[in-house]
């Protein structure tokens, strides 16, 4: 009981203040320590938790074969997989290179798994997103208030403006694209639907005429640029929201760390 | 008519499914079908003239940290990047993040090396280093001395024996540093640990949905551009495929007799269209489909 909990926490604590320490008292012993050999220290424990994690896997899922838990004929694939890579990878080799090389050597049998079944499944999961990704905006995307509004025009605005297909809609259709936000914005206000429609239509024809007037087919503006909308969608409001992300999330990193170093935060004990 | 649109909105997912599938399938296939013009974003822009401004001899530091599922969209990238720091006659060298980074590496360089444009001698013009484990701490420790983390290269010959080798013992010796990040560590480690505190520039090539993470260090400068998932990555591959073509008869690092091939991400852009393209109309199907529904509750 005293080396889980009382000696972790002490250690804990005065790791904390060591590090903490070696970036505000300039002594050259303090600075080896949180420069070197704390990195050190840090990569080899996390080369271990490799080790760890390996094991709980293997417990984990073994469990749950053994015990028949829901959706536990999911798990023999899992240790089969496991299994199959630790063979290739420790046992057998295939190839003419020493074990370890093996690894990265096109002949040897680890790597034509890994090239020709680990690799093709993997980037299939990721691009299974495209297919969820698709219905799911299908159906979340809806203007039901103002902020969906605004995440739906810029997620199309983005989607289109970031693929080369952005660059070729033509100008006249970001302006009634602009028109038709501009009026489904203002349609509750205006009740007849005859004055509506007239308006919708005069303001397009007047602002299209006006363009090419100002000839806006050969010098394209900015704001009717869809990869230009997009860029500055990605440099303004997007960095703005980042920041303020970031800022809170370093607090966020301030005041753990504060709780970590004075002994208050013990969930890492497993409380 | 009204009815028909109402239905649009329960419409059986598979069909959605369907249509996407055919909509990446088709052009994927037929790559020739749809040729969609490529129009450079600024960002692509900036790390391509970074990059161009480098000298002969320079040193690049590149850091592989993307796995098999990310390939398709980074790999195309670490090509395209290889290939303009070779033309210049820029010694690289790779470290890796990840554990599957190596073979990431190996299969670059191999591709590299497989399109006979270039002479390269490993360890002379390049240099591969493995899997090191504890992400961001080795990005620190890369900042402050190399030699403490790398010992030997990917081959287990001694640093002290490569040629490449010389004159680095830290991130500043290096004259650029090039990031290709799928998650953590990543560009932001790249900022925080060793590029910004060191002031070597930086730049980076990663998935799409980790741009907006990394668009507050572009702005700030700290990141110089960024290629941006597979759009950045068919840019870049098309500024570098013009870049070659011009110069495959002047520019003695290439070999004259060489084929140049378009890069993958350019082929893939037209997918990439279609399925947003295609996206974007079942987002305003479902607008209309819902508005209906909504008026006849």
């Amino acid at each position: 009981m005293f080396i889980k909990r009382q000696l972790a926490i002490v250690v804990m604590i005065s790791m904390g203040f060591l590090a903490l320490a070696g970036q505000f008292i300039n002594s050259d012993n303090l600075r080896e320590f949180t420069d070197k050999d704390a990195p050190q220290w840090y990569m080899i424990i996390a080369a271990f938790a490799a080790f760890l994690g390996c094991i709980n896997l293997l417990q984990l899922h073994s469990t749950k074969v053994i015990r028949r838990k829901k959706d536990w004929q999911y798990s023999i694939f899992t240790l089969v997989g496991f299994l199959l890579m630790i063979f290739f990878g420790f046992l057998y080799n295939g190839s003419t290179v020493g074990l370890g090389p093996h690894l990265k050597n096109e002949f040897s049998a680890f790597y034509w798994m890994y090239n020709y079944v680990y690799l093709p499944l993997s980037s299939t999961m990721f691009a299974l997103l495209a297919f969820f990704v698709a219905s799911a905006s299908y159906r979340a995307f809806r203007i039901r208030n103002f902020e969906a509004t605004l995440l739906l025009i810029s997620g199309v605005l983005l989607m289109l403006g970031r693929v080369p297909i952005g660059a070729l809609i033509p100008w006249w259709t970001v302006i009634i694209i602009y028109l038709s936000i501009l009026f489904a914005l203002f349609a509750s206000k205006i009740k007849n639907k005859q004055v509506f429609f007239y308006s919708y239509f005069g303001a397009n024809i007047f602002i299209l005429i006006l363009g090419f007037l100002l000839g806006w087919h050969v010098n394209l503006p900015s704001f009717l640029s869809i990869p230009l909308i997009q860029e500055w969608i990605m440099a303004v409001p997007a960095t703005a929201g980042s920041r303020a992300i970031m800022i809170g999330i370093a607090l966020g990193v301030v005041a753990q760390s504060f709780r970590i170093i004075t002994g208050r935060e013990r969930s890492i004990l497993g409380d | 008519m009204r009815n028909f649109l109402i239905k649009l909105g329960t419409i059986d997912r598979k069909f959605i499914f369907v249509l996407i599938a055919l909509a990446v399938l088709i052009p994927l296939l037929y790559p020739n079908l749809i040729e969609l013009p490529i129009k450079v974003d600024k960002n692509t822009k900036i790390v391509f003239n970074s990059i161009s401004e480098l000298k002969s001899g320079d040193k690049v530091l590149l850091s592989f940290a993307y796995g098999a599922s990310t390939k398709p969209e980074v790999h195309p990238m670490a090509i395209a990047l290889l290939k303009h720091l070779f033309a210049k006659d820029i010694k690289v060298y790779i470290v890796s993040l990840w554990p599957e980074s190596p073979i990431m590496a190996n299969q670059a360089i191999k591709e590299i090396i497989d399109t006979k444009l270039f002479n390269l001698e490993e360890g002379v013009d390049y240099a591969l280093f493995d899997y090191k484990t504890g992400g961001f701490i080795v990005i620190k420790g890369i900042a402050e001395n190399f030699r403490e983390v790398y010992k030997q290269d990917h081959n287990g010959n001694l640093i002290e024996d490569l040629t490449i080798m010389e004159d680095i013992y830290s991130v500043s010796d290096f004259d650029f540093v090039f990031d290709f990040s799928a998650g953590v560590p990543g560009n932001a480690e790249w900022v925080q640990y060793a590029c910004d505190p060191k002031k070597i520039p930086l730049s980076s090539g990663c998935t799409s949905i980790m741009v907006t993470d990394a668009i507050p260090y572009i702005e700030s400068g700290q990141l110089k551009g960024i290629l941006a998932g597979m759009p950045g990555a068919a840019e870049y591959e098309k500024m570098v495929y013009d870049l070659l073509q011009e110069q495959l008869n002047k520019n003695s690092n290439l070999n004259k007799d060489a084929v140049l091939t378009k890069g993958k991400a350019l082929a893939r852009m037209s997918a990439q269209s279609v399925s947003h393209l295609l996206m974007v109309i079942f987002i305003v199907l479902g607008n209309v489909s819902y508005y209906f529904s909504r008026k006849n509750n």
